[in-house]
């Protein structure tokens, strides 16, 4: 039992995602639309830990969702792979490459790091455009297998537990002596070294962490949707999960993920796809000029959670 | 050896854009500290706005719009730094917003078209080399405006003024410099350079909707690859970028040339030059 005291975030979720699991799956077109959140909120959470936690602000998170889903499109399609054999390799190639770039850029300011990253998703957009005949060039790859294809209840299930496990994982990061570090180190680098902490190798490791829930959002992503393009993660959802992230309260960890919640809901209220962008950054300046610690953090200041 | 020459001298005319990108894109950056993400997006809403209304109405309206959506960024910056926000990483993250907001509205009201005017169809050859007359106009307008830049800074009392609110902030407010004023001026006038270079854009090779981010990026990484110390180098930052990218794109593929400035901005970061600030040094 004091196990789980401590770790109330995930419980919350999982209350949350059973409740609102109960209501959606009476309606396709609700559970579709659940399933997508779940998703996002994935991605939003990854972006979470980079910026409230590490202090990177990540541009590229969709991007590293985009070579999870990727990885494991071409594993299942071209090489024949089960779903379920490909998701550690959809897991830890974009961790590997997130802690590649981390160790390359932690040691420089905030604003540097960002611009690193949102440079790193233009490359990628570009390699998933360029490279033909593995990634299908403009026109995607089609045909992905999808897992526990019965209902979609399942695959809402399914999505829950991944993110349950993210934010569990999250949730021990941040009791665990390492997330102590990382507090330190948002505070006061200069601290954080005199205590000795190695400073660029955490950072570094968090990124990687971050990297890899992303990537696992692209898993599910891939699996579900079955069809993938240039287009479909990336940079737009690096865009999106940012701004949930700052709605819904990047210092809390489950913050990103009521964002995710609020804006996926508020989405279907929009006239077009077109003006989302607008929505979206509009949403994001708004939130930053009124309450810049998100919706969660004003909570939190009320004492209420 | 003259087909070298020839890419070389079109990568010096291309480079010009990404110099007058990357001087309000170093102005901002060592007056304010931060970056504005929106510049590219104010160069596409006065390619649309221009192309759409056309002639030299169009080109003024096309500022006009992109001198709006800089005021309205400034506007942001000075509510932010109101409520008490002033790290450069929260100023960024909402011009990104902007950003993103710009290129909304851009794709909703012109859909996904191109925007591209032609106003020469001949072609000169100079010493056996061919360019386009619009391009040496591109080339003429961006080094009018590197000289303009650096009078203004160098030569007037109000550059002395941003100079010294660049320098030391704090010491400059105490001296009576309105810094904060100079601050959102410098995110307005970025409105302004980029509004230019999108209507040279936009009678050159043209663009769309989602141009905004990558000429952001191309105008940082020209800004950064000489150190961000001033409007001259951040301009030989463009013209070696541009060449860089020209002789990329005629000897290679093109997914090559379009990496060329990413690359560059990597590299550059990687390195560790930019920005200042570092792990041992950020305690105030």
């Amino acid at each position: 039992m004091t196990y789980w005291r401590a770790r109330t975030n995930t419980l919350v979720l999982l209350a949350g995602a059973a409740l609102a699991g109960a209501v959606a799956a009476r309606d396709a077109a609700w559970l579709d639309i659940a399933i997508a959140i779940v998703i996002n909120a994935l991605v939003a959470l990854s972006v979470g830990l980079t910026f409230g936690q590490a202090g990177i602000l990540s541009a590229a998170q969709g991007s590293f969702a985009a070579i999870g889903a990727y990885t494991t499109a071409i594993l299942t399609l071209k090489l024949g792979w089960s779903p379920w054999l490909a998701l550690p390799a959809a897991i830890s190639l974009p961790a590997a490459l997130g802690y590649g770039l981390a160790r390359l850029v932690a040691r420089l300011a905030p604003l540097a790091v960002a611009l690193a990253t949102l440079t790193l998703s233009a490359m990628v957009e570009i390699v998933l455009r360029s490279w033909d005949d593995l990634t299908g060039g403009y026109v995607g790859l089609a045909g992905i297998p999808t897992v526990l294809s019965g209902h979609p209840i399942a695959f809402y299930a399914l999505a829950v537990g991944l993110l349950a496990i993210a934010v569990l994982v999250y949730e021990n990061l941040m009791l665990s002596r390492f997330g102590r570090a990382l507090t330190t180190i948002r505070a006061d680098r200069a601290r954080a070294m005199a205590d000795g902490v190695a400073v660029p190798g955490l950072l570094s490791a968090a990124f990687a962490l971050a990297a890899a829930m992303a990537g696992a959002g692209g898993w599910l992503y891939a699996h579900y949707f079955s069809y993938l393009s240039p287009g479909s993660l990336g940079t737009e959802l690096s865009i999106s999960v940012l701004l949930m992230m700052v709605v819904g309260g990047a210092r809390t960890i489950l913050g990103p993920v009521a964002g995710a919640v609020i804006l996926g809901v508020l989405a279907q209220l929009l006239p077009a796809q077109e003006v989302q962008g607008l929505f979206y950054g509009g949403a994001l300046i708004v939130i930053l000029l009124v309450a810049r610690n998100g919706l969660l953090g004003l909570v939190r200041r009320e004492g209420a959670l | 050896m003259a087909y070298l020459a020839e890419l070389a001298v079109r990568g010096v005319l291309l480079g010009a854009i990404y110099g007058l990108l990357a001087l309000p894109m170093s102005l901002t950056f060592v007056t304010v500290g931060s970056i504005d993400f929106a510049l590219g997006a104010y160069a596409v809403l006065a390619a649309a706005v221009g192309s759409t209304i056309g002639g030299v109405a169009g080109v003024a309206a096309g500022l006009g719009a992109a001198l709006a959506a800089a005021a309205a960024m400034a506007a942001i910056f000075a509510g932010l730094k109101r409520v008490g926000v002033d790290e450069p990483i929260t100023i960024s993250l909402a011009s990104f917003g902007l950003a993103v907001a710009i290129g909304s509205l851009i794709l909703w009201v012109w859909g996904t078209r191109a925007f591209v005017l032609h106003s020469f169809d001949d072609v000169w050859v100079l010493l056996g080399i061919r360019v386009g007359p619009q391009s040496l106009i591109n080339f003429a307008v961006s080094l009018l405006l590197l000289a303009v830049i650096h009078f203004l800074l160098y030569r007037t009392g109000l550059g002395r003024m941003m100079r010294a609110a660049a320098i030391n902030p704090a010491g400059a407010e105490l001296s009576g410099i309105p810094v904060t004023t100079l601050q959102t001026g410098t995110f307005v006038s970025g409105g302004l350079l980029g509004g230019i270079a999108g209507v040279l854009i936009l009678f050159s090779a043209g663009l769309d909707f989602t141009a905004g981010l990558s000429l952001t990026l191309s105008g940082f990484g020209a800004a950064i690859l000489f150190g961000a110390h001033g409007p001259l180098r951040a301009f030989l930052g463009g013209i070696l970028m541009g060449v860089v990218e020209a002789l990329s794109a005629g000897l290679a593929s093109g997914a090559v040339s379009a990496m060329v400035p990413l690359v560059v901005i990597m590299v550059v970061l990687a390195a560790g030059t930019v920005g200042g600030v570092r792990f041992s040094g950020d305690r105030p």
